[in-house]
């Protein structure tokens, strides 16, 4: 019962506290594709994507019923980091759908503007930087697209109106009779905070945006600005950088009065500095310990299987989970050593590895020997001769290529042929004097010569283990295809090589090799393939430099680098997000330079998010039904490589 | 500078002009490479029509073969006759030859062009037997889109080697700007505004578009609103809907040009 009551209770007071218009509910998730494609057109950074940013903490003031009610602590805030931006999942603030939507174009074109600047905020030092830079890129805007003047003082009228409102509601309970008109000029909170001043500064630079270039000092927070952009979230030492292991950082972050907190979205990267080598529980003062929230230190990577659930529970309970990189790193060391199979197991190693670059964006330049790959070779494969179902496959694929592709090139004429060129005959008939020897009247339909070496490089890495259905994994998908696609080739008479890779971290990119191109396609090969495996992770740009290497040895005209892969580039290491992004791009710019062809088929439904960056718009498929793979793979590369 | 003479508007974007001056003088053949609609054909029209030359142009495609540049025998009531194809015509009587796309039309269709486009300047009807030396007023010019080619597409490098060769791109906004205001007759304010539009959607090629945004299209749309139409309608109508058909990227789009307007 008082569970019930309790219910209730909450609802309705939640109810008389929120101030969202649920008729009017924006959503993120319909609006992404389109705001990704807004962002980049407004100059935004091509290699950033959206995300949704989750609540964040603003230390504002609150009315009596709003702190019964418990609300009002956290927001979503709009901001950007050099990975993406993030924006609120949901706008409700207004009334009118319309308007939310616009709220989040808006947003979208600050975030391209404030990108174009180059500030996301990662170098704020206090927020006198955050008020002048949404300040002068919100004039930039205004000024530069006359429709974004429209809709922004559209914006700025409601969400000023707002801000009255709400400061009248604060007002009503506090300070009987007086109207939020009069708010301004009436020091209404103390004189201490400043918050008067801080409002105020913010409601006219709203309003003519580059008024102000001081922004006043508060203890407390003012009201969300929901038309700006906030500074990303950070930590001193750590952030979005991996700093060296070895660079000692003690400083913890120090928290400027009025600064948004430090809180990361995903209850996940928030890094805590560990090079105090202290496994303790407490490396704080215990005073400090005010709630679960503030710091649960606590180094669990030994601890027992059975703790997980605990664990997750907790973790439901935490608005922050501080993880440490060191303890992250260790682990996944231990796991994954272990998880490598013992050298007799392995397959054969070919030499010592190939030393290859790798790009580093920050430093624009391409990093020499970054990483070490390991070309190896499964040297006891039994020999599979090409099962029945696959030969069905094939049969049905090859009659595919009869049928839609390989158009044949028309001969004029010829002696013999299937139809009657009649031009030939018309210009022997105009001939004075014949000569017999030079008839030939007819239209031949031959087979062209195509002269293409296609290298086929296959994501083997762990995530390929995932099902796709009740039967199938990723791999299993991968495999098939390889099987009936090396079928096609062979048929066609291209020539081809298959190879596999995955990587654990830079030292060990493993590149398999199922058949290059000097190999005859033999049930060997087939053994081979039917052998692959998934394990370890992504490590692209390696894979690929070493492909547009052996592609660019061979002779011919026409040369393509078929990419299959299920998601983005990412290894254990730095080779996440952005930097793997990087360095896989510019090893397919490399590869384009060498006069290859590289082409990306991938089952990653989102891959729109980034192929487009790594591939141009030309240079992917996405495979939506990932069972179809084998039927549609071939399809894609006949498209790819179709003659006239 | 604006080049205006009579009838062929052509607004000069760098030193194109000298260049193709210089290439006639001497004889040479020339190739114009760059995006679609970007002003390679007005380009041609207009020098033709400053060199007082007859401009002949041929729209390649992969069905084009030799017989019809050159030209084939037909059937008449007193038998057959040779009838001369575009390009001999050019040939034999002087004028510029303009071959559009060429990278279109088949390879062997064009190793017809070699001994024309090098010091020989002579053209081989293999049919009649017949060598034809060139017109003294005879050029031949070849253009296409390096963006859209497909990887068994591709001049031969033989092909490629025997002209002098100009890269064109989009004009510079305040060139682009003059040539909606002079094409469609619009305010330069307006102009100004939709050159800024352009250029937004130009980064998305490659992108998130398969080709960016011609000059051709912002003059669609000037021309549009110039006589009236609203702003919004002419964009989506003349901009967007022909860039794409995906309909995510014409609702941003349509966000993009209301950014503007």
């Amino acid at each position: 019962m008082e569970e019930v009551v309790g219910k209730i209770w909450d609802k309705w007071l939640t109810s008389q506290v929120t101030t969202d218009h649920v008729a009017a509910k924006v959503h993120f998730s319909e609006l992404q594709t389109q705001l990704l494609i807004y962002y980049r057109a407004m100059g935004g950074d091509g290699a950033k994507s959206l995300e949704i940013a989750e609540k964040r903490d603003l230390n504002i003031r609150r009315s009596t019923m709003q702190k019964i009610a418990g609300s009002h602590k956290q927001f979503y805030l709009s901001w950007q980091d050099e990975r993406s931006v993030r924006l609120p999942p949901f706008i409700a603030l207004f009334a009118e759908k319309d308007l939310n939507q616009s709220l989040y174009f808006w947003l979208t074109a600050l975030a391209a503007q404030l990108d174009k600047q180059s500030r996301c905020g990662l170098s704020y030092k206090d927020m006198t930087d955050w008020f002048n830079d949404n300040q002068q890129a919100t004039r930039h805007l205004i000024t530069q697209y006359a429709g974004l003047r429209r809709i922004y003082s559209q914006l700025a009228h409601e969400v000023l109106g707002l801000r009255n409102l709400e400061l009248e509601t604060l007002l009503a309970k506090e300070a009987t009779k007086t109207k939020a008109t009069e708010f301004f000029s009436r020091d209404f909170f103390s004189q201490k905070d400043g918050l008067t001043l801080a409002e105020k500064a913010i409601a006219t630079v709203i309003k003519i945006p580059g008024a102000m270039d001081k922004y006043p000092h508060s203890h407390k927070d003012v009201l969300p600005v929901p038309l700006w952009l906030y500074p990303p979230l950070i930590t001193q030492g750590a952030g979005a950088d991996f700093k060296p292991a070895d660079e000692k950082n003690k400083t913890q972050p120090k928290r400027n009065a009025g600064e948004v907190q430090e809180i990361d979205q995903r209850k996940k990267a928030q890094y805590v500095d560990d090079n105090r080598k202290t496994d303790g529980l407490l490396i704080f003062q215990a005073e400090a310990l005010m709630t679960w929230t503030e710091q649960i230190n606590l180094d669990r990577c030994q601890s027992d299987e059975d703790d997980d659930t605990d664990i997750t529970e907790i973790a439901k309970d935490l608005d922050i989970i501080s993880l440490s990189r060191h303890r992250k790193a260790s682990a996944a060391r231990i796991r994954f050593d272990l998880d490598l199979p013992a050298a007799a197991q392995d397959d054969l190693r070919l030499g010592e590895g190939i030393l290859l670059p790798e790009w580093d964006y920050k430093q624009q330049r391409l990093v020499d020997d970054a990483c070490v790959l390991q070309t190896m070779i499964s040297d006891e494969v039994e020999p599979i001769a090409l099962s029945s179902e696959y030969k069905k496959l094939s049969q049905d694929i090859l009659a595919l290529f009869a049928h839609l592709g390989l158009t044949p090139h028309r001969r004029k004429a010829q002696k013999s042929g299937d139809e009657i060129d009649l031009d030939a005959w018309l210009d022997d008939y105009a001939l004075p004097v014949k000569d017999t020897s030079k008839q030939a009247f007819y239209i031949d339909t031959q087979r062209q010569n195509r002269d293409v070496n296609c290298l086929i490089l296959a994501d083997l890495s762990l995530s390929t283990e995932a099902y796709i259905d009740d039967k199938q994994r990723v791999i299993d998908v991968i495999r098939d295809s390889l099987m009936v696609f090396s079928e096609a080739l062979t048929r066609l008479g291209d020539e081809f090589a298959l190879y596999g890779f995955s990587s654990v971290r830079s030292q060990h990119v493993r590149y398999h090799i199922l058949k290059n191109f000097d190999m005859p396609h033999s049930d060997h090969v087939r053994g081979r393939i039917a052998r692959i495996e998934p394990g370890y992770y992504t490590r692209m740009g390696a894979a690929i430099r070493q492909s547009s290497q052996l592609l660019a040895e061979r002779g011919g005209a026409n040369k393509i680098l078929l990419i299959i892969t299920d998601g983005k580039p990412n290894d254990l290491d730095k080779y996440e997000g952005r930097y793997g992004i990087e360095d896989t791009r510019q090893a397919i710019v490399e590869a384009k330079l060498l006069g290859l062809v590289p082409y990306c088929v991938t089952i990653d439904k989102k891959g729109h998010d980034y192929l487009p960056y790594l591939f141009g718009h030309h240079g992917f498929s996405i495979v939506s039904n990932a069972s179809e793979l084998p039927r549609v793979l071939p399809k894609i590369y006949l498209h790819l490589t179709a003659m006239h | 500078m604006t080049e205006d003479t009579n009838s062929c508007y052509y607004q000069v974007q760098d030193n194109e002009v000298e260049i193709f001056n210089f290439a006639k003088a001497h004889n040479l053949p020339v190739l114009i490479k760059g995006p679609t609609g970007c002003g390679k054909t007005r380009f041609v029209e207009y020098m033709a029509h400053n060199l007082g030359r007859e401009l002949v142009t041929v729209s390649c495609h992969d069905d084009l073969t030799a017989a019809d540049l050159l030209g084939r025998h037909l059937v008449s009531s007193d038998g057959t006759f040779w009838q001369d194809g575009p390009l001999t015509r050019a040939v034999r009587h002087g004028g510029i030859c303009y071959l559009d796309e060429i990278i279109e039309a088949r390879k062997d269709t064009t190793v017809v062009l070699h001994s024309l486009s090098d010091h020989r300047r002579e053209l081989h009807l293999e049919r009649t037997g017949e060598v034809i030396k060139a017109h003294k007023d005879f050029m031949l010019v070849v253009s296409y889109n390096p963006g859209y080619q497909n990887m068994m597409k591709g001049l031969k490098p033989s092909t490629r080697q025997r002209f002098v060769a100009m890269s064109f791109d989009y004009p510079s906004p305040e060139n682009e700007a003059n040539i909606l205001v002079h094409e469609a007759g619009i305010k330069l304010e307006l102009a100004n505004t939709l050159v800024k539009l352009g250029a937004d959607i130009r980064r998305l090629s490659d992108i998130d578009l398969k080709a960016a945004v011609s000059t051709r299209l912002l003059i669609y749309a000037a021309k549009m609103m110039s006589s009236g139409c609203h702003a919004q309608t002419a964009c989506l109508h003349c901009i967007i809907e022909p860039l794409t058909d995906e309909p995510e990227t014409i609702k941003a789009l349509s966000k993009l040009v209301n950014a503007h307007f």
